[in-house]
């Protein structure tokens, strides 16, 4: 598990861009949108979809479903492990 | 002053011509089905394909079968050379023969000739004798191209390029360089083709219905793309109107005489009485809630016209099918008409979403629709949703298009990506006339100027901007975002009346990053990211949202008269007096790809970065 955190981490840092956001700093439990988490918006809900797709085979067919999983790192590590097809 | 339109040419996936799309329309049959011509493997998107191939368009326009020609560039001639038929110009040696007049061709499209660079553009990283094939790429030579197959060889040639709403943009360009005598004939519209590069656009947005689409519908779950071109003919109203500045009735007989018929012959109607185009300013694929900018360009058009919402008879909606838009569109018409809504359908269940084109081939429906005295239905749509307008229903149809018959006024809306909201309205007669119309004396002058050459100098950027905010920007609007700001900060202006942008190839890097992944990498898992910085307004959105302006923004895409064009317009904006101050922008980028193939070509090679904002400002004259 702590593996695939730190994969996670690895992967929405770069597909978003999160330069400036160091690992130190990306707390796994920090809620990823809204003002008081990471700040992430619906763009980056589509991009995290594409890169469950890309490394991990799981396919989201509607963005609404994507939101409820993509709390936190953490909660989209928990759903890649019970889900992951690669 | 109203222009009048003296004709009109359409093709589309209901019909390649104006006479076969009324039928469709009428007979309530959709263009939209599985894919035919669209080499894509996403099987499972129903598309509104033009049912026709490439080689039998070629043949059409007399070109030779084997020719490399751009299907956006194909079906804009088509439509263009019917539209002048219409107006009953007349041909002489593959020309049409309009002596001694300033005619202007003005083109919407943003997909330009992708289709065909999405073909070559592997192979040209090889083969030089396909490098020639990259000059067909861009949206300014698409539209020379097509002009010129089109027989109008003569003409002057204008892009606009703001997404989806381009071609209402380009009636509305048209439509001001004839009030203000800079033209004799225009001939505006717009043509796009179905690309790979967008179709997959539109699905890593997640925004396509794997079903035929259902606009305002409760269970509306996206758009599907299509594709065509329309152009109208338009010319400012002769000096002996048929029906004087009074008239109010017209006899039925008048309105006959007006209809589309097989031997051409429009009369001297409809007109173009009024339009609005504003900026959302809210996301660069979203609409905002309350539909601001929607709001805002049907109010403008609705003023410019001199008309009530309840002079209204029918609004040809933009109504996508996608949830965001179409709750948007409603929210905004239920703000301009209150309860008092008039008929309301969006066409795209017949035709598909043709983006680019999509502003004047609804144009042209709606013309249809006017002079033959029905409402188009609102294909698809069955259970009412709180969130939106309803529709016209099918039982309705029937009972409002015997009223329809002494409809005046047609209402059409068009917005693109960036949130570039744009409405038309068509009359069957003219206004009554406005004396007064005269625009004090003034004169644009500028206040404020920067300008970027070199990638060192976009560390300024966080200046300016958050670290979060700048970490979807490219190099391209890093370095617009610091010009923009720094000549307005100079001008001591925060949000100007209006944006101006002038780009010849537009957002090069993303469209070029989202391009190459996908020819190499295959149709799955791409970038929605970067194709939602892949339209050339792009830029100008992104400057509206910073400084929270929602006035008139246009993008121009016309190589390097791109300048030239953006100048115009903002001078034309100040001296009518629509605006006080314009930021003008000019910004281009180039990618080490397109600077080996233009190393390789023997051509100038394109400097990595320029970007130049210009303010301008009204001085009237003491």
């Amino acid at each position: 598990m702590e593996q695939l955190i730190n994969d996670l981490k690895l992967q929405i840092k770069e597909a978003l861009n999160l330069e400036e956001l160091s690992m130190e700093e990306f707390d796994e439990n920090a809620p990823l949108f809204g003002e008081d988490g990471i700040g992430l918006d619906s763009i980056d809900v589509l991009e995290i979809i594409v890169l469950l797709e890309k490394n991990y085979g799981i396919r989201l067919a509607n963005p609404k479903e994507g939101r409820a999983i993509f709390q936190s790192v953490k909660t989209i590590a928990e759903y890649v492990q019970a889900n992951r097809k690669k | 002053m109203d222009i009048q339109i003296a004709g009109y040419g359409i093709i589309c996936a209901i019909g390649n011509d104006a006479q076969s799309v009324l039928r469709s329309l009428q007979e309530g049959r959709t263009g939209i089905g599985p894919m035919r011509y669209l080499q894509s493997s996403h099987k499972e998107l129903p598309v509104g394909e033009v049912k026709l191939s490439n080689e039998e368009m070629r043949r059409m326009l007399g070109q030779d079968e084997k020719a490399i020609i751009s299907r956006t560039v194909l079906m804009g001639a088509i439509a263009i050379r019917q539209a002048l038929q219409h107006a009953q110009c007349s041909m002489v040696n593959g020309q049409w023969s309009m002596k001694g007049k300033r005619v202007v061709v003005i083109n919407g499209t943003t997909v330009g000739g992708m289709d065909v660079t999405e073909q070559y553009l592997l192979r040209m990283k090889e083969e030089d004798d396909l490098l020639p094939l990259l000059e067909k790429h861009d949206c300014g030579n698409s539209t020379r191209k097509m002009a010129d197959l089109a027989g109008l060889q003569d003409a002057e040639v204008c892009t606009i390029s703001t997404a989806c709403s381009s071609a209402v943009n380009a009636i509305i360009l048209g439509s001001e360089m004839l009030k203000t005598g800079e033209a004799d004939i225009v001939i505006a519209g717009g043509t796009e083709a179905l690309s790979l590069f967008h179709l997959n656009g539109f699905n890593a947005l997640m925004i396509l219905d794997k079903a035929q689409c259902r606009p305002f519908d409760k269970t509306r779950a996206g758009l599907n793309l299509g594709e065509g071109a329309a152009f109208v003919v338009l010319k400012a109203p002769s000096p002996l109107p048929l029906w004087g500045s009074a008239a109010v009735s017209l006899k039925r007989e008048t309105l006959a005489a007006m209809k589309h018929s097989p031997k051409g012959g429009a009369g001297r109607g409809p007109f173009i009485r009024g339009y609005g185009n504003r900026c959302d300013a809210f996301h660069q694929t979203a609409s905002s809630e309350n539909g601001e900018g929607a709001y805002l360009a049907m109010t403008d058009a609705l003023q410019m016209a001199g008309l009530k919402p309840q002079d209204i008879h029918y609004i040809n909606a933009h109504g996508t099918g996608t949830p965001n838009n179409d709750a948007s569109e409603s929210a905004a018409i239920r703000r301009v008409f209150g309860e008092n809504i008039p008929p309301v359908s969006s066409t795209k269940g017949f035709t598909g979403h043709t983006t680019s084109a999509s502003g004047s081939i609804e144009t042209v429906i709606s013309i249809l629709a006017l002079l033959n005295g029905f409402v188009p239905a609102n294909l698809g749509w069955k259970e009412q949703d709180e969130s939106c307008i309803a529709p016209i229903g099918n039982e309705e149809l029937k009972m409002k298009n015997e009223e329809f018959a002494t409809a005046r006024n047609v209402l059409c809306n068009s917005f693109g990506f960036g949130g570039n909201d744009s409405a038309l309205i068509i009359g069957v007669s003219p206004s009554p006339s406005k004396e007064g119309e005269k625009h004090q004396e003034a004169e644009a002058r500028v206040v404020g100027e920067a300008v970027i050459t070199d990638i060192e100098e976009l560390g300024e950027l966080r200046e300016f901007v958050s670290a979060g905010e700048a970490r979807r920007m490219g190099k391209l609007l890093k370095a617009a975002t610091i010009t923009s700001l720094k000549a307005l900060k100079e001008a001591g202006i925060e949000t100007p009346d209006a944006i101006i942008t002038a780009t010849a190839f537009g957002m090069l890097e993303t469209s070029e990053k989202f391009l190459v992944d996908m020819l190499e990498n295959g149709e799955e898992t791409l970038s929605p990211t970067l194709f939602m910085q892949s339209t050339h307004n792009t830029i100008g959105s992104a400057i509206a949202i910073r400084t929270k302006c929602h006035g008139y923004n246009m993008t121009y895409s016309q190589g390097s008269d791109s300048l030239e064009w953006a100048m115009r317009d903002a001078r034309r904006l100040i001296e009518t007096g629509k605006a006080r101050t314009v930021l003008v922008g000019c910004h281009d980028e180039a990618t080490p790809l397109f600077q080996e193939f233009c190393r390789r070509m023997g051509k100038p090679v394109p400097q990595d970065i320029y970007s130049r904002s210009i303010v301008l400002s009204r001085s009237s004259h003491a």
